[in-house]
């Protein structure tokens, strides 16, 4: 109950802040923050108990803390499916927290239609609550849409001056993976009743479904595609910037701290359990387009004279991690997928949060234009560089485990393709203390009368400072929440893999 | 113990804490308070530590503080090691950095950026005494990216000048390079030998790997590589003179004391896998052998009293390398440590002279300094007697271990030695009589508050005496020669003389004074080119000197094969060629779009003659085929 009641909340407190919005600008913004607070007390009793429920179909397992099953259309077996292990705790509790970053960074840039926007917001994330959650594969694609078009709606409406360009590349791009993944998951089902006999998108029962080779690795192929659109690895990630650079703060704040992720988990949840032989025969590749998106992703960042599309790029190399940690099919780098996935979750959203500020006080996002910002805000700007060293990976802070944990698992796989990835160490710095050196330091190529981070801000950052800091020095309760699903997901490669010798 | 242990990093980084977040509270005064006293309180409690345990039979301590990451067998502990290596450095570490924390509150008062200088410093300070505490090669690894972090801070210090920016970013990319190297040597050694934890990797690896084999070679291989980055050695040496662009007591602190002699900290810890992989342990001898001499060559043309400092850095480092190389370790660690008192020593009292003189470093505008600066000029003077290895002084025992050592290996890497010797003594004389003697260009306000003086008056103790602090390392090193062969008095002659040879071409060379001046006047245009080469005033002119100058161009040769290549390709590409397919896929629609939208216009006529027409093409394909 509690599942259904997380997502409910948001979708409720959507409407209510719209509605509020009549009483007054600071209404959307009280009621979206009840709503998430409320979220966040729900999750943190998700986060305390030691429940374990049973699926019916995998009576083995006590992996899973919650479940909720409501019959929705039987006729297609469909039904409200909602289950959450630690994989979808750890990202139901990094998409709370990082509404709260969203609602913070829009509380004083937004100041048009502020309700509708709360709105928007809100449901977003009910989507992106609800791809964390279900487990029904036609629900998960409900869900899937649902965070696309507010999301939409975000970037066209509030977003900077190329924003409807921006917001209808995002929308064909998803929308057009989107449909691949319809498609998969409509042939997987009926495969699977070929081979079973029932009718039934529910997750538990594909689970173990025993695929032709040819038919595992073409569902497979559709599903890896619409995640990796979504996660996005080269070539499919050029919606991102756009989408990015046009988004009002918020948005960007939630695009590459949450929407990224749920291509990243998709592959987690549904293509390596799903279709391990596949995979197993595919991982090569993924990995090769994973390293490809790693030093690509950094060239690029690297040749940007705006700031956010450089933290944008570097969020492709950033999820070229993600991929090579996936497929290299090894637990270690499987749980340092998890963590970049985290890490980069709260870094990308911190950086996204500082462009914004730096917008919204200098109204430009040209690099050349600014410089020598640290004289004038330095809280700003040491928070800044912060987050920055975080990103490009200096041990202590959380980013450095997962991609440590990442090589070191995929380099007993193949060395090759890891120590090619290991490049990406060194570009990273490279575009990243170009940043630091373009706006902060150097001379002041214009003069600007701005403020520093006010009390709000700095608390927000504060506490994704106080999360990186820990996830880098004591990962280990995070690891040991995602650590069933990494085994589970992995078991199924091992399995397979031990039948073929 | 352990509490103390935990402390000595610990209060560093807890007075960085301080300094960051409650630095609109602190005034300068309190700032330096802060930042001083924890690296005192900490240098203290080492202090206690190495006397307990020297006084005790030496055993290595092992603390386990918490598991940083377990995953499926892989596992690094937040765990530190100490032993006889591991105190000493941290003697070094501390000691010193006291005195240049001490030094630094006189050398930065009244700078903008006080509170975040010490900051830095402190976490420097943490960051670097984690390095040589860890037990285990992933925290080990923290430790060597946080000195790096720290470099880069220090030297982009003063950031509203953008070249120290770009000297900044230099040393961290470059050093990141061998940085990544040895991150690949972890997971390299993690994947042969199933763990990281340094004692055990290194046991397991001499139980498994026989002398000279393969994984061997490439795990030496790997670490070495980031044992190089870092201690600015061949080839990726060229960040060390632009990291001159930070604060005197930063190049006295990290790139000369502590930081840059990381790598051979790295080396002489995980010795036993050099000693497995023979080629690789030449190769570090040679390269040492190398860098030592080519930065000796180069530090002979610089005109900036730093970067004159900073190419003998590496020239000394490089000795330290050749002595890993030849295994003589505790003698690699000896010179260490005598390097990082009498470097620092003369790194300091360069910042005091760059004081007196108003921020010039240009030595030719120097000149006839001793006269009115004689107190820092002594002081600096004992520096270069221990630079140079004049007999009795620190430097001078070290020097010979090494060289001592390299005989027994091959005279090859002797003479190198004993050339770098000499050349050390020309340019140091070089840097001396220019600086100091000859004519005076400027007038100096010589600097003579305590807090500059006193510590330079403890590390010129110490660069004089230092030697007699040499820690006993036996228990880590086992020698590598079971009897160390005396060499002989004539070997050890030409060692001792060497230096004064040095002193003498030097004097020849620059001292201004008129009746060499005829002598030269009357010889040198006779002899040619080597005269040129030997004629002060026209050397600058060769081609071979502004080679030599530039760091032998090796710097031009990364532009031109790394950097202006990968800049060029991120400019070509900016706006991303991939997405230039999509933009490819919405014009062909756009055009499909216009031409069928050109032939529905409601138009009757039109449809009537493409109708037409299509029969007409239609009928005649139908007749022709």
């Amino acid at each position: 109950m509690i599942l259904l009641m997380l997502i409910m909340v948001l979708i409720i407190g959507g409407f209510l802040s719209w509605y509020a919005e009549q009483w007054g600008p600071m209404w959307p913004r009280k009621v979206a923050l009840a709503a998430l607070s409320f979220d966040a007390l729900l999750v943190m009793v998700l986060l305390f108990s030691s429940d374990s429920v049973t699926i019916p179909q995998i009576p083995e397992s006590t992996d899973w803390i919650a479940h909720i099953q409501i019959t929705w259309l039987p006729r297609f077996g469909i039904s409200m499916n909602l289950a959450l292990d630690g994989l979808s705790l750890l990202l139901v509790t990094l998409t709370v927290f990082l509404g709260f970053v969203a609602l913070s960074s829009a509380w004083t840039e937004i100041t048009e239609r502020v309700g509708f926007f709360h709105f928007n917001l809100l449901w977003t994330l009910a989507g992106v609550l609800g791809v964390f959650l279900a487990m029904d594969l036609f629900l998960f694609f409900v869900f899937w849409e649902i965070m696309i078009v507010p999301m939409y709606l975000l970037i066209s409406i509030w977003g900077h001056e190329d924003r409807h360009y921006a917001a209808i590349k995002f929308f064909i791009f998803t929308q057009v993976s989107g449909l691949l993944m319809l498609l998969a998951i409509i042939a997987l089902v009926f495969a699977a009743r070929a081979e079973s006999g029932v009718f039934s998108f529910n997750y538990f029962d594909l689970l173990n479904t025993n695929f032709g080779a040819d038919t595992g690795y073409w569902l497979m192929l559709g599903f890896f595609i619409a995640f990796v659109v979504k996660l996005p690895a080269v070539p499919f990630h050029t919606w991102l910037p756009d989408a990015h650079t046009q988004a009002p703060t918020a948005g960007s704040v939630i695009l590459a701290g949450i929407l990224l992720k749920t291509g990243a988990y998709g592959l987690m949840r549904f293509v390596v359990p799903l279709f391990p032989d596949a995979v197993y025969e595919f991982a090569p590749i993924a990995m090769t387009i994973g390293v490809i998106s790693i030093i690509y992703g950094a060239k690029l960042a690297f040749a940007q004279s705006d700031i956010k599309r450089l933290i944008a790029y570097s969020s492709i190399s950033h999820m070229g991690f993600i991929l090579v940690g996936v497929f290299a099919l090894n637990g270690i780098a499987y749980q340092g997928a998890v963590m970049t996935m985290m890490a980069h979750g709260i870094s990308s959203a911190a950086l996204f949060m500082i462009a914004g500020s730096i917008q919204q006080r200098i109204h430009t996002r040209d690099m050349e234009r600014m410089g020598g910002l640290w004289q004038d805000v330095p809280k700003l700007s040491a928070l800044a560089l912060f987050f920055s060293i975080s990103a490009l990976g200096m041990p202590g802070l959380g980013n450095f485990v997962g991609e440590f944990l990442v090589l070191i698992g995929s380099f007993q796989q193949n060395f090759l393709i890891t120590t090619i990835a290991a490049l990406g160490l060194i570009l990273a710095p490279i575009y990243s203390l170009i940043l630091v050196q373009k706006v902060f330091h150097g001379v002041r190529s214009e003069q600007h009368a701005i403020s520093d981070f006010g009390c709000r801000e700095i608390l927000t950052m504060m506490a994704m400072v106080v999360i990186l800091v820990c996830m880098g020095l004591y990962p280990q309760p995070l690891m040991d929440l995602a650590r069933p699903a990494v085994d589970d997901g992995l078991f199924r490669v091992i399995t397979f893999t031990g039948e073929q010798q | 113990m352990l509490a103390m242990i935990i402390l000595i990093p610990l209060l560093p980084l807890l007075g960085f804490m301080i300094l960051v977040l409650a630095r609109k509270y602190l005034t300068d005064r309190i700032s330096a308070f802060v930042g001083v006293g924890s690296i005192g309180l900490s240098a203290i409690l080492v202090a206690v530590v190495a006397y307990t345990y020297f006084s005790q039979d030496p055993e290595p301590l092992r603390f386990q503080l918490w598991t940083w990451m377990s995953v499926r067998g892989f596992s690094a502990e937040f765990g530190f090691y100490i032993d006889a290596l591991a105190v000493t450095m941290m003697l070094i570490i501390t000691g010193i950095g006291f005195l240049i924390h001490l030094y630094s509150v006189g050398y930065m008062a009244g700078d903008p950026g006080f509170p975040r200088f010490f900051a830095y410093m402190n976490l420097f300070i943490a960051a670097m005494l984690i390095l040589v505490m860890a037990d285990n090669l992933v925290l080990l690894f923290l430790g060597w990216e946080g000195v790096g972090l720290c470099s880069y801070l220090l030297i982009g210090f003063w950031y509203d000048n953008p070249e120290n920016g770009y000297a900044a970013r230099k040393a961290f990319v470059v050093t990141r390079i061998g940085d990544t190297a040895m991150m690949l040597g972890l997971f390299f050694l993690y994947r042969e030998l199933g763990h990281l934890d340094i004692q055990a990797m290194l046991e397991s690896a001499v139980e498994l790997w026989p002398v000279g084999t393969d994984p061997a070679f490439w795990a030496a291989l790997l670490l070495f590589g980031g044992a190089v980055g870092k201690s600015a050695q061949l080839p990726l040496q060229t960040w060390l003179p632009d990291a001159m662009a930070g604060p005197t007591p930063i190049s006295a602190l990290i790139h000369a004391a502590t930081m840059v002699t990381a790598g051979v900290y790295l080396i002489a810890r995980t010795h036993e896998l050099f000693i497995l992989a023979p080629d690789v342990q030449q190769m570090v001898a040679i390269l040492g052998a190398l860098t030592l001499l080519m930065s000796a060559f180069t530090a002979l043309t610089q005109s900036d009293i730093k970067r004159v400092l900073a190419y003998s850095t590496m020239s000394q480092i490089g000795y330290m390398f050749l002595a890993l190389g030849v295994g003589a370790w505790s003698a690699a660690i000896f010179h260490l440590m005598t390097h990082a008192f009498f470097k620092a020593l003369l790194f300091l009292t360069a910042g005091a002279v760059i004081l007196a003189v108003h921020h010039e470093q240009n030595i030719f505008k120097m000149g006839g300094l001793w006269r009115r600066m004689p107190l820092t000029f002594t002081i600096f003077l004992i520096g270069s007697c221990a630079l140079v290895a004049l007999p009795f002084t620190s430097g001078y025992y070290s020097k010979h271990e090494i060289l001592a050592a390299a005989y027994q290996v091959h005279w090859c890497f002797w003479l190198a030695g004993v050339i770098g010797a000499l050349l050390t003594a020309v340019y140091t004389s070089r840097l001396i009589i220019i600086a100091f003697f000859g004519r005076q260009n400027t007038e100096p306000h010589e600097c003579k508050e305590p807090v500059i003086m006193v510590p330079l008056i403890i590390l010129a103790v110490l660069a004089l005496f230092g030697a007699l602090l040499q820690t006993p390392l036996e228990s880590v090193f086992v020698p590598a020669f079971a009897e160390p062969e005396q060499p002989s008095s004539v070997v050890a002659f030409i060692e001792t003389v060497v230096p004064f040879i040095g002193i003498a071409i030097a004097y020849l060379c620059f001292y201004e004074n008129p009746y060499y001046a005829k002598i030269k006047e009357r010889f040198l245009p006779r002899l040619g080119y080597v005269g040129k080469l030997l004629d002060t005033e026209r050397v600058a002119e060769l081609k071979i000197y502004s080679f030599l100058a530039s760091g032998w161009g090796m710097d031009r040769l990364y532009d031109i094969l790394f950097v202006n290549p990968f800049k060029m390709l991120a400019a070509k590409n900016k706006n991303d060629v991939v997405d230039d397919v999509y933009t490819g896929v919405t014009i062909l629609s756009r055009g499909l779009y216009s031409i069928f939208s050109w032939t529905q216009n409601g138009q009757l006529r039109r449809y009537a003659w493409v109708l037409g027409l299509g029969a007409v093409v239609v009928i005649g394909v139908g007749i022709l085929a």
